[in-house]
């Protein structure tokens, strides 16, 4: 894409506007890091350029080096992690590796996947001014800045509020205008819509392309869920075990997923891929275009395919709901409050819900509709004012950060005895029992805590009625989400009910049979997950917002709908 | 839950006053605090300090400051009772305690406990005020060009509390809902955890300020010129009190003695001096 012209600049350490035009915003140069005391290095010989003005999509599996690499680009590796680092990284011109994350803040803003801990002041005003103070800016200038930051980001009516009550997608917003109040060249972010609702992800990934087209920012955008973020990207590269494995077109990517990691395909070239149709669409408007084309004969390879009409929908239409007895958890007319005097605010209203035994149920939700809230009312960690709630069976609840629940340095220390080893069984871990719980992947953390919550639950094989994970796919990949979705069958299977609070609309699609949709604290959507989630824009799949067909909603079953069957394997 | 003493930023006369002038109000209430011993100049310390803070809008900080304030008060009261013997009138004698000997319980005693307790809370109002009322951002601010180093090590310890409090608070949780088969969790690992979760975050912070320009050193720090137009009414009656309390001690107004036996002077200039104290609470009202 063309960059759009970059805002001017007073910093006389900058190259010339001449050099800027042929400067890269980024250039790595065989990098190789390892982090201290690390057995393998992070990075290996990458090599990168990126052009200023590009919008760059990071992509790979967890723990393939895309932070790493990140951290490298604004500097803090290896200045603030020390390790050993071999080779060459400059930002705009500035040798990162010479200059350090201090000096490099006027080049490069970054954005971590955690916003909680990215703001360092106490209103959003002060956090926004603090980088430009930190530079000696006039008053004026900052003020200045501030207010148009401000104003790019949409966030002015935050400005006086207190970064303690913003909402997660409003911190993100607020640390992103943080990174880019002193206007860097290239902005990095490292998974910055884990946290998002579908909502706040989508509008942060085009307020990046915005910033990107309007104010000509380079953006390096690391992010698991590609379907979200490939239309916007100009070129997509993928590590793979610390090294570069892709560099190319996001449309030329899909092709190399397809053939390399499977993982990493996004649910429609999935779904096209299956359906034997090419070229493989990089976002939901070119697979709509594309089923245009081929439906009415104007090309594309493959089998020649109807445009999917009504009658195949309603071939797909969803069993209706049959509740299951026993309940394994029952919500009546159900209320309840937080917070007390003037901060007091009504987070449930008048729920109703039941949830039968064996049952998969997505409960799903913008930022704030209450879902983590209900959770914790069902454990019993808050109570409400008005109307009942029973677990009949017990309930298991893995709270949104498994790591809460990781005391000791061994697994064995954690889940000692019978019992213990009953439940590491459960989920698959018996063989880690004498690691050190930090030494695990993310994805064996969380089944690890899943474990400690089950543990002595199990008389002989039966569980507690109720297991409830409260975003449970945070940071991860498709395989450890296709792990999780295993798990959780095997635990519906042995009569648990599982409850699931996600924002991750294909993983909800991926193992729920049913789907509660949550607005302001009411249910406002109670259905089988192929009719909630084929049924909406923000919260429906992306091969749903493609084929638009009710009960439509995994790449499987849209391929069948294409007509070429949907058996094929990966 | 965010704590009751959290600033909250408001559109008040004290929390848009520069940090200075607020400083200056609420600490010159906190001096007639420490000052004075007279029972009746601290109530009328307490009445200005809790009015100021119901003013502003910090009922919620009022409210824990005075549960908190009145337990510390009832705690003094009740050992100063035990500990000191002193005073003419004895209201019980228990007898000889282990380690305190004998202790006999006098009027002088309480009273003087009382006016220790009252002294001890009517601070703790005024910094609960302070805390929910003035933007700590704008008091470090404040103090980064004669402290620079110090304020940003303020800031981050500031940012880190209520998020090491949110940590304690979901360990908690966690513990709550382990399984019975797991591993109690007793206070000593959770408080382990608790600290290498508190040094994660400071790292995390900290590698956020190194991004901000914090270790770069940056250019010199330009002190913050932006006033209220409420900034004189405070540092007014800031000064006023503080003028006033001198002249008062000056004048000797304000006696108190609870020995041998109680004397709270009462004579008309020590209830004007009370009632002005009292008055100056209505300072920061719209």
């Amino acid at each position: 894409m063309t960059a759009g012209p970059s805002p001017p600049r007073a910093r006389s350490d900058l190259p010339g506007t001449d050099d800027l035009a042929h400067t890269p915003a980024l250039r790595v140069e065989s990098l190789t890091y390892r982090y201290p005391g690390a057995a393998v290095p992070a990075l290996r010989e990458v090599a990168l350029e990126i052009a200023a003005g590009e919008l760059v999509l990071l992509a790979g599996r967890s723990a393939c080096g895309k932070t790493t690499l990140l951290r490298a680009a604004c500097g803090l590796v290896p200045h603030f992690h020390g390790g050993e680092l071999e080779g060459r990284i400059e930002v705009a011109g500035v040798d990162a590796i010479e200059a350090g994350p201090g000096a490099l803040g006027a080049h490069v803003g970054h954005v971590a996947q955690d916003p909680e801990t990215q703001v360092v002041s106490t209103t959003v005003a002060a956090e926004l001014e603090l980088p430009l103070e930190l530079q000696g800016a006039r008053p004026a200038s900052r003020a200045r800045a501030v207010e148009e930051v401000a104003l790019a980001l949409a966030i002015p009516h935050l400005l006086e509020r207190a970064v303690d009550t913003l909402s997660g997608g409003e911190l993100q917003r607020v640390a992103l205008a943080a990174a880019l109040v002193t206007r860097p060249g290239l902005v990095l972010l490292d998974e910055p819509t884990s946290q998002l609702d579908p909502v706040a992800g989508d509008e942060l990934i085009w307020l990046l392309r915005r910033l990107n087209e309007e104010w000509g920012v380079t953006v390096l955008l690391a992010e698991h869920r590609l379907e979200r973020c490939l239309a916007a990207a100009d070129r997509v590269v993928a590590m793979d075990s610390g090294a570069i494995a892709f560099d190319g077109a996001p449309r030329a990517f899909l092709d190399w997923a397809g053939r390399s990691d499977p993982a990493l395909e996004t649910p429609a070239a999935r779904m096209f891929s299956l359906a034997g149709l090419a070229p493989l669409p990089v976002g939901v408007r070119d697979a709509r275009t594309q089923l245009g084309r081929v439906a009415s004969g104007e090309g594309g390879r493959g089998p020649t395919v109807d445009r999917p009409q009504a009658p195949l929908a309603r071939r797909q239409d969803p069993p209706a709901l049959t509740p299951r007895h026993p309940p394994a958890a029952t919500l009546g007319d159900l209320w309840v409050e937080l917070g007390d005097g003037e901060e007091a605010r009504e987070v449930i209203k008048g729920a109703d819900l039941e949830i039968g035994a064996g049952e998969r149920v997505a409960l799903m939700g913008r930022n704030g509709a209450g879902k983590s809230t209900l959770l914790r009312l069902l454990a019993g960690l808050v109570e409400s004012v008005k109307g009942r709630s029973t677990v009949p069976r017990g309930i298991a609840l893995l709270s949104q950060n498994p790591g809460d629940f990781l005391v000791r340095e061994r697994v064995g220390d954690e889940l000692p005895g019978d019992e213990g080893m009953a439940a590491l069984r459960v989920v698959g871990l018996e063989h880690t029992v004498d690691a050190d719980p930090r030494d695990l992947s993310g994805g064996e953390r969380q089944r690890l805590a899943l474990a400690i919550a089950l543990a002595g639950r199990m008389d002989g094989e039966q569980l507690p009625g109720l297991v409830a994970l409260d975003e449970p796919t945070r940071g991860m990949d498709r395989a450890c989400k296709d792990d999780l979705s295993e798990l959780i069958d095997r635990l519906a299977s042995r009569g648990a009910a599982v409850l699931v609070a996600t924002h991750d609309v294909e993983f909800a699609a991926s193992f729920a049979e049913r789907v509660v949709l949550l607005g302001a604290g009411t249910v406002v959507a109670d259905a089988p997950a192929p009719e909630v989630l084929s049924g909406g824009w923000y919260f429906a799949t992306e091969v749903a917002r493609v084929l638009d067909l009710a009960g439509v909603i995994t790449p499987e079953q849209g391929a069948e709908v294409l007509g070429a069957g949907g058996g094929e394997g990966a | 839950m965010r704590s009751p003493f959290a600033y909250v930023p408001r559109r008040g006369p004290l929390q848009s006053a520069s940090p200075g002038a607020a400083v200056l109000y609420l600490g010159a209430l906190a001096t007639v605090a420490f000052v004075f011993s007279n029972p009746l100049i601290l109530l009328a310390t307490g009445v200005a300090v809790t009015c100021a803070g119901l003013l502003a809008g910090a009922r919620r900080a009022v409210r824990a400051g005075l549960r908190m304030a009145l337990a510390l008060a009832a705690l003094i009261v009740a050992v100063n009772a035990l500990i000191v013997s002193r005073g003419e009138t004895v209201l019980a004698r228990l007898g000889d305690w282990p380690l305190l000997g004998r202790v006999d319980v006098t009027a002088e005693a309480l009273v003087e406990g009382l006016a220790l307790g009252l002294r001890a809370a009517v601070v703790m109002v005024a910094f609960a005020v302070y805390s929910a009322c003035v933007d700590p951002d704008r008091v470090l601010r404040a103090l980064r060009p004669v402290a620079g180093r110090s304020a940003l090590t303020a800031s981050l310890v500031s940012r880190l509390v209520p998020v090491a409090a949110a940590d304690a608070g979901r360990l908690r949780d966690a513990a709550r809902l382990r399984g019975p088969g797991a591993a109690p969790v007793g206070r000593a690992p959770m408080a382990r955890r608790l600290l290498a979760g508190s040094l994660d975050r400071a790292v995390d912070v900290a590698a956020t300020l190194e991004l901000r320009g914090y270790g770069h050193g940056g250019g010199r720090l330009r002190p913050e010129r932006r006033g209220s137009r409420h900034d004189s009414r405070f540092r007014l009656v800031g000064a006023g009190l503080l003028a006033l309390t001198l002249a008062a001690v000056l004048a000797g107004v304000g006696g108190f003695d609870a020995y041998p036996t109680v004397e709270i002077a009462s004579d008309p200039a020590t209830l004007a001096f009370a009632g002005l104290i009292a008055l100056s609470g209505l300072a920061p009202r719209p």
